[in-house]
């Protein structure tokens, strides 16, 4: 278990260096020549130079790279160029409305998607089995924008269900809890189609083994079978998805929070990018980058505690 | 009488496939899915020529609805847009960008990604090298990819589509190279090389041509996944921009107008839906016909 946690960490090393590259190469695209700008438009080619060499920016690209890994491990992202604050500041506040969002579509797609697979599964080849397929089929087929502008028009605008611009607390207030509602719901309903179309194939498959054959045979209960003995083993691939599809999931979050006004880490990493304010756009990213590999490594630990297989291998 | 039956393993393979599409067109929702993507796509080709009015040309009747709703006229079937342009045309040009990116994505991520997976297949000591900076590849979510591109090279469509293919790549190359490395444990691979072919002709004419299949099936449902996503990024701001026609970017400029003239948003974004469904539905039934087995993906 604790070998193979490593093993992913090692193999985490190549995808960040190659963000971190990224974010260096993104820094590098700052327009003009910042020594000159610190020095005014009045100074001497010397003063410049020294300025240059204090910043060390007379050295070779590698060594400004290591410069820049120090400063990121430091925490030091650099200063926004358009209003002037530390990125690591913006950043700060801007991480949790963005984990605040994931959390709250996770706690209500997930289950809504094992049900509606385990109840597919469960109604083979009938119609309730069907139009599930169906309708996790359009979901997959639906870009995360029109949930969120058919929502916003029926359940934000027609019927004033649920605010539907910005963020109005954290989540434990009412406010916040309302405000949540309607992009939790258009994060989710994304999300639903493929975890209801793999826990219906993995439950199938789990559904024709012997020890299912066995639990029923000694008379248990259909919903024991299906809760305790189907389900369970049914998991593993579902959470496998869950992890796979987080760079989607990611993906959503940056449009549901752009449309929404939600001022996660998403919608600050399009604006940035929009407005070439590149070292915000460098910090988003790369907070986004590393919420990826984070939430792989935390599936990685879920299979220990669903599977007590991968313990052993 | 001589029975002229050959070994079971060598069946004519035009048979087969010939089979395999009688059994895709009994499908009837595969085909209703074919029958519409390929009007879409005729459409798109023919749009310079069907159009009712030019997609750019704006006019004074802006927001115009519909011509199912109470206020809609014949002469702009869909509505217009805010700057009075007309919807049907633009959606018109919107397909043909849409559809455009996603052929060029999938077309060029597709090339490179089976070229990796042949060659890491073919020449095994590439191997390593080639599926570790696959995975690498692979640990980059799509839509961070098309975040950083339009960050280096600004937002347009040379960056949508550059982050697509490049998000096509390490997918492609696995289903290939699992693919090859079947073939290559073949017996007409061994004899090909004892003959003396050269390599490009034992990749090209027999690795090649006989690993293919799972590798188109593969990419028709990554078509689809490929177009959602460049919607997706469009809408973003970070690909077309105005006044070119893209499906995503112009849902999200109905996003002004969302409440008093909800079509200039909804009517793009049910045809990336529309797209997206049929290509996806297509890709399902192939990959049942063809290999179940790439269900897993």
């Amino acid at each position: 278990m604790l070998k193979q946690l490593a093993n992913r960490l090692v193999s985490a090393v190549p995808v960040l260096f190659g963000v971190l590259l990224l974010g260096f190469l993104l820094m590098q695209l700052i327009p003009g020549d910042v020594a000159r700008v610190i020095a005014g438009p009045t100074a001497t080619q010397d003063v410049v130079d020294a300025i240059r060499r204090d910043l060390g920016l007379d050295r070779s690209l590698p060594v400004q790279f290591a410069a820049y890994l120090g400063r990121v491990l430091q925490g030091d992202l650099g200063v926004s160029m358009i209003n002037n604050v530390p990125v690591a500041s913006e950043l700060a506040g801007a991480l949790w409305p963005t984990a605040e969002l994931v959390i709250a579509c996770l706690v209500w797609a997930v289950p809504a998607g094992i049900g509606l697979g385990a109840l597919a599964a469960m109604n083979r080849g009938g119609w309730i089995d069907r139009a599930i397929i169906a309708l996790s089929v359009i979901g997959l087929s639906t870009p995360v924008f029109f949930f969120a502008l058919v929502l916003m028009i029926y359940l934000g605008y027609y019927w004033q269900l649920f605010p539907f611009l910005g963020r109005a607390g954290p989540i434990w207030t009412l406010e916040g809890l309302n405000g949540i509602v309607l992009p939790a719901l258009t994060l989710g309903l994304s999300f639903i189609g493929p975890v209801a179309r793999m826990t219906r194939t993995a439950s199938l498959e789990v559904m024709s083994a012997d020890h299912v054959r066995t639990a029923r045979a000694k008379g248990l209960r259909e919903r024991t079978v299906m809760l305790k003995h189907v389900l369970r083993n049914a998991l593993i691939p579902v959470v496998t998805l869950v992890g796979l599809q987080a760079g989607f999931l990611l993906g959503g979050a940056v449009v549901t929070e752009t449309i929404f006004s939600w001022p996660g880490v998403g919608r600050m990493a399009v604006g940035a990018i929009l407005a070439r304010d590149m070292p915000l756009a460098q910090g988003a990213i790369l907070a986004l980058a590393i919420a990826f590999i984070a939430i792989n490594l935390l599936v990685d630990l879920a299979y220990a505690v669903l599977d007590p297989r991968v313990n052993r291998a | 009488m001589i029975d002229l039956a050959l070994p079971a393993g060598t069946a004519p393979i035009r048979r087969k496939r010939a089979g395999m599409l009688s059994r895709l067109l009994r499908d009837r929702v595969a085909v209703a899915a074919l029958i519409v993507l390929g009007l879409i796509v005729i459409a798109a080709i023919l749009a310079p020529w069907i159009a009712p009015h030019d997609p750019y040309l704006t006019t004074r009747r802006r927001l115009l609805p519909p011509v199912w709703e109470a206020r809609g006229t014949w002469t702009y079937l869909l509505g217009t847009d805010s700057l009075g342009r007309c919807m049907l045309s633009r959606l018109l040009y919107g397909a043909r960008s849409t559809l455009l990116i996603g052929v060029l994505a999938t077309a060029a991520g597709g090339a490179i990604g089976v070229l990796a997976g042949l060659t890491a297949a073919f020449y095994r000591r590439f191997d390593g090298l080639l599926m570790r900076l696959n995975d690498v590849l692979l640990s980059m979510p799509a839509i961070l990819l098309g975040l950083a591109l339009a960050a280096v090279i600004g937002a347009g469509m040379t960056a949508i589509v550059v982050a697509l293919s490049v998000a096509t790549i390490p997918t492609v190359a696995r289903v290939t190279r699992a693919s090859a490395l079947v073939v290559m444990g073949q017996d007409y691979m061994e004899a090909g090389r004892s003959i003396g072919l050269p390599d490009h002709t034992l990749i090209w004419r027999y690795l090649a041509l006989n690993c293919i299949s799972p590798v188109m099936v593969y990419l028709t449902l990554r078509f689809a996944q490929t177009i959602l996503i460049g919607a997706v990024l469009s809408f973003l701001g970070l690909g077309a921009q105005p006044p070119a026609a893209e499906l995503g970017m112009m849902a999200s400029s109905g996003r002004n107008e969302l409440f008093i003239a909800p079509h200039v948003a909804t009517i793009p974004s049910l045809a990336i839906v529309v797209i997206v469904l049929c290509a996806n539905v297509l890709g399902d039934a192939l990959r049942d016909l063809l290999d179940p087995r790439l269900r897993k993906l």
